[in-house]
């Protein structure tokens, strides 16, 4: 079994600010593990321990990026590759997804590929599908939970509106999964982030993962960011204090004034 | 043999950050403050968690080997979370380092082993009720017991007082007088006739277990004399005061932004007279802003510091003491004025403010009080000064002259090192250090231009340092901010000090005018720095 999971370093966004044009303001706010990405980790480091499944990490990003990798080395990870380089710099998650499917293709085998539901600092939730897309492998999105079922089928519990759902699945599969509440991230103990300086961790370029540079960073993305603008707030809301019928009452001659209703 | 890199040292202070906020959040620390009382089991889940004790055990015998650098990273997280917890901590890497610097090989491989499998408490037992900053003064004997012409044990008789783990510890390193001299020895807890007093009720730090110990006819066997040879305690303990020292810097600086930071989110939310507190340019520039440049300078010495002493190991005792010394003070005035910054609240039991400022007190007493420190920076400098005749803070002074760049402070400094310079040679000349008040007020001189030159080398380098939460261009501010004032400290507390133990008054000037119009733009400053700390800590 081998299970591959992407990770992206993120700014701790319960730390930052805003610049004036909705950009983040990172000075000095410190880099994080995506919090969905470290539960990611650790589904898998799960696996890992029951099935002494072989986990890779991979990301994408500047060389400080190694820094996640080393934090999921330290937990269990056997082995973690970076894709560093200026060619990646500026890709969109279309261009991401490429880059990093091609670096899993250069990993592979594989048998399951783990990501986050979305990175807390763009919020697209795009990268995971999108990667299942450039593999043409089947994806689940948004899973709270994953347990293998036998050598090759896997459950999901995935999280959908007013519930869960429970999917079964046949490998390989790409699964995006979302932190359930009160479940504490794991972090490693001072020995093992001593002994995962020792274990493998490859910087990768294009030429590596054999890739086209053209579909690569800001010219191999096809977003293009019009303009970033914090939502407007919200107006406060009426509170209606009455009896039911008074306010029964109240609430239709309010929506007949915004002429909801007749 | 492979060493922690930077990189590590981040993942480790950062896992312990997780950690305390999951097992030990401010409530249940609060709690164990109210009882007096901290589990000594909790100390070793700590242990058995997250490995920290191996910190100072060599990798032979299943530790980490880790070095100043490596401790000091986590000393200073430790005196975030709670100076009581890191004082059980750091107790357990003093009284292992007896062994380390003077242990035989064999008993390096025979306790080092025992710690890391059985996550072993620690204490180290020097002083005594009569023997505290004096510890020649010790009482506590080891008496020889011979047979066939070999000695086989010792016995110990004597008593201790305030040793850190003391009622709680599994293993005792214990300083006594020998016939050949002092001489430290492994004491187990269960020896008979050891026995332990009933923890004190303190100040602050109250979930570190602090006790006295009793030993009568206490019998140990030879291979107990760490070194195996007699005499040697004094060497062993002298050759880490400039690390262990170093690591209650460190405690302190952890502790002081802790405080700090609390204050700064406080005052971002606190809204008086139509706006926070932190848009207040009075309120920030007294009681926040003065304390986190005091920070990073003495960060930046520690930093210095850890770096000769992760290739040297031993030594550099006039910088350990400059930097407890020089972090713990700035600690204390940050938590002092941290309560003030909270105003009544401050003054509660409900934030934490309150207990650091109790806690963050005894950084200036153990391993050494502050006025201790201050002999030990005095002599320690005096004798340079002398050696050099004159000329050691002048080459400084050049160095800093020498530096182009005219936005780092270096030229300030430059005046004040000069006028330190001049300080020292106006009492040689006088013979004013006869008296020990101005002693004690050079050693407070010498360890604020030291702390102020290694911030505006830090400036210069270009880099921060590891741990630093600012960029390069801050750390400039601040080094330019703390350069000027050292330097009017440095001339104005100087010329006071030289002419208040003369009958005439030194012709000296100590540079004080030049100085003085250094301080042009500081008020700009302070208000740049206050932005960027009011933004850096939120919520
Ligand atoms: C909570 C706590 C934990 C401790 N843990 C340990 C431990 O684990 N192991 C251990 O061995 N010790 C420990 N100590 C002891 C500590 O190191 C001593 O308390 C400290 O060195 C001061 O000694 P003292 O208390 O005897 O004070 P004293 O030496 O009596 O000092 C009293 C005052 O006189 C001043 N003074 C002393 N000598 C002079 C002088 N020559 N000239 C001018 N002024 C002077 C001091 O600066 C101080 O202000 C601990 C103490 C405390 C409070």
């Amino acid at each position: 079994m081998d299970i591959i999971v992407c990770l992206k370093q993120v700014p701790n966004t319960a730390k930052v600010k805003m610049n004036q044009d909705g950009t983040l303001l990172r000075a000095g706010v410190p880099s994080i593990l995506n919090p969905c990405d470290h539960f990611a980790l650790a589904k898998a480091l799960e696996i890992k321990k029951k099935t002494g499944a072989k986990v890779k990490v991979l990301s994408m990003g500047p060389s400080q990026a190694a820094e996640v990798l080393r934090l999921a080395l330290a937990l269990g990870a056997d082995e973690a590759y970076l894709l560093c380089d200026k060619a990646f710099a500026g890709s969109d998650t279309w261009a991401t997804a490429y880059a990093l499917s091609r670096a899993v293709k250069k990993i592979a085998p594989f048998n399951l590929i783990l990501c986050g539901q979305m990175a807390i600092d763009g919020d697209t939730a795009q990268t995971g599908p999108e990667i299942a897309g450039q593999l043409n492998i089947p994806q689940i999105t948004f899973c709270t939970d994953i347990e293998l079922k036998q050598k090759d089928t896997l459950l999901a519990t995935k999280l959908i509106e007013g519930g869960h759902q429970i999917l079964e699945v046949s490998l390989p599969v790409l699964i995006t999964l979302t932190t359930p509440h009160n479940f504490a991230l794991p972090y490693p103990n001072f020995k093992a982030i001593f002994e995962a300086q020792q274990k493998p961790l490859f910087t990768w370029t294009p030429n590596d993962i054999e890739a086209d540079v053209s579909k690569l960073g800001i010219s191999g993305s096809p977003t293009r960011v019009v303009k970033i603008y914090p939502p407007a707030p919200k107006q406060k809301g009426q509170v209606l204090t009455l009896s039911a019928e008074e306010t029964a009452a109240k609430i239709v001659k309010i929506l007949q004034e915004h002429k909801v209703v007749k | 043999m492979q060493k922690i890199d930077a990189l590590s040292r981040k993942l480790m202070a950062e896992s312990l950050r997780h950690y305390a906020k999951e097992n030990l959040p401010f409530d249940t620390l609060r709690q164990y403050d109210g009882e007096n009382y901290f589990p000594p089991q909790k100390v070793k889940e700590i242990y058995k968690d997250l490995g920290i004790n191996l910190l100072l055990i060599p990798q032979e015998y299943g530790g980490l080997a880790s070095s100043t650098s490596d401790i000091y990273r986590v000393c200073q997280e430790l005196g975030r979370i709670d100076l009581g917890i890191a004082t059980a901590i750091f107790a357990t890497f003093l009284g292992s380092d007896p062994i380390n610097v003077g242990g035989t090989e064999e008993q390096k491989k025979y306790w080092f082993t025992k710690m890391a499998r059985e996550n072993l408490l620690v204490a180290y037992g020097a002083t005594e009720a009569d023997a505290g900053s004096d510890l020649v003064a010790l009482k506590t004997r080891a008496e020889q017991i011979i047979k066939d012409g070999k000695i086989t044990h010792y016995k110990i008789n004597g008593s201790k007082m305030w040793i850190s783990n003391g009622e709680i510890a599994d293993l005792y390193t214990i300083l006594a007088l020998t016939p050949g001299g002092p001489s430290w020895f492994l004491v187990p807890k269960d020896t008979p006739g050891f026995t332990q007093l009933k923890h004190e009720d303190k100040h602050g730090i109250r979930l570190a277990n602090t006790a006295g110990l009793c030993f009568e006819n206490v019998i140990v066997p030879a291979e107990n004399l760490i070194g195996l040879k007699e005499g040697q305690g004094f060497l062993q303990a002298q050759a880490v005061f400039g690390y262990t020292r170093l690591m209650v810097g460190a405690l302190a600086l952890g502790a002081g932004q802790e405080a700090i930071e609390n204050a700064i989110v406080y005052a971002n939310n606190r809204v008086q007279a139509a706006s926070p507190l932190s848009h207040k340019q009075g309120y920030m520039h007294k009681l926040i802003v003065p304390h986190y440049i005091k920070f990073e300078a003495a960060r930046a010495f520690i930093d210095k510091t850890a770096k000769i002493l992760d290739i040297n190991n031993h030594g550099q005792a006039t910088e350990g003491a400059i930097a407890k010394y020089y972090a713990s003070r700035a600690a204390n005035s940050a938590a002092d004025d941290a309560i003030e910054a909270f105003g009544g609240f401050g003054y509660t039991k409900d934030f934490p403010v309150e207990k650091i400022k109790r806690d963050v007190k005894i950084t200036c007493i153990y391993e050494g009080t502050s006025e201790i420190m201050e002999m030990t920076i005095y002599r320690g400098r005096w004798q340079e000064h002398l050696k050099t005749r004159g000329n050691f803070y002048l080459d400084m002074a050049r160095e800093m002259e020498n530096i182009k760049e005219t936005d780092l402070g270096a030229k300030a400094l430059a005046l004040g090192l000069k006028a330190l310079s001049e300080v020292l040679e106006e009492c040689r000349l006088n013979r004013l250090t006869r008296h020990q008040y101005i002693t004690f007020e050079l050693g407070r001189l010498i360890a604020n231009a030291e702390v102020a030159f290694a911030l505006v080398k830090q400036a210069k380098s270009g880099q921060v340092v590891e741990g630093c939460p600012f960029n390069i261009n801050i750390i400039k501010t601040m080094a330019r901010v703390n350069a000027k004032n050292v330097s009017l400290d440095i001339a104005l507390a100087g010329a006071k000090l030289v002419n208040s133990a003369l009958e005439i008054p030194s012709e000296k000037d100590f540079y004080i005018t030049e100085i003085t119009k250094e301080s042009v733009g500081l008020v700009k400053d302070m208000d740049a720095l206050s932005i960027v700390l009011r933004d850096m800590f939120r919520n």
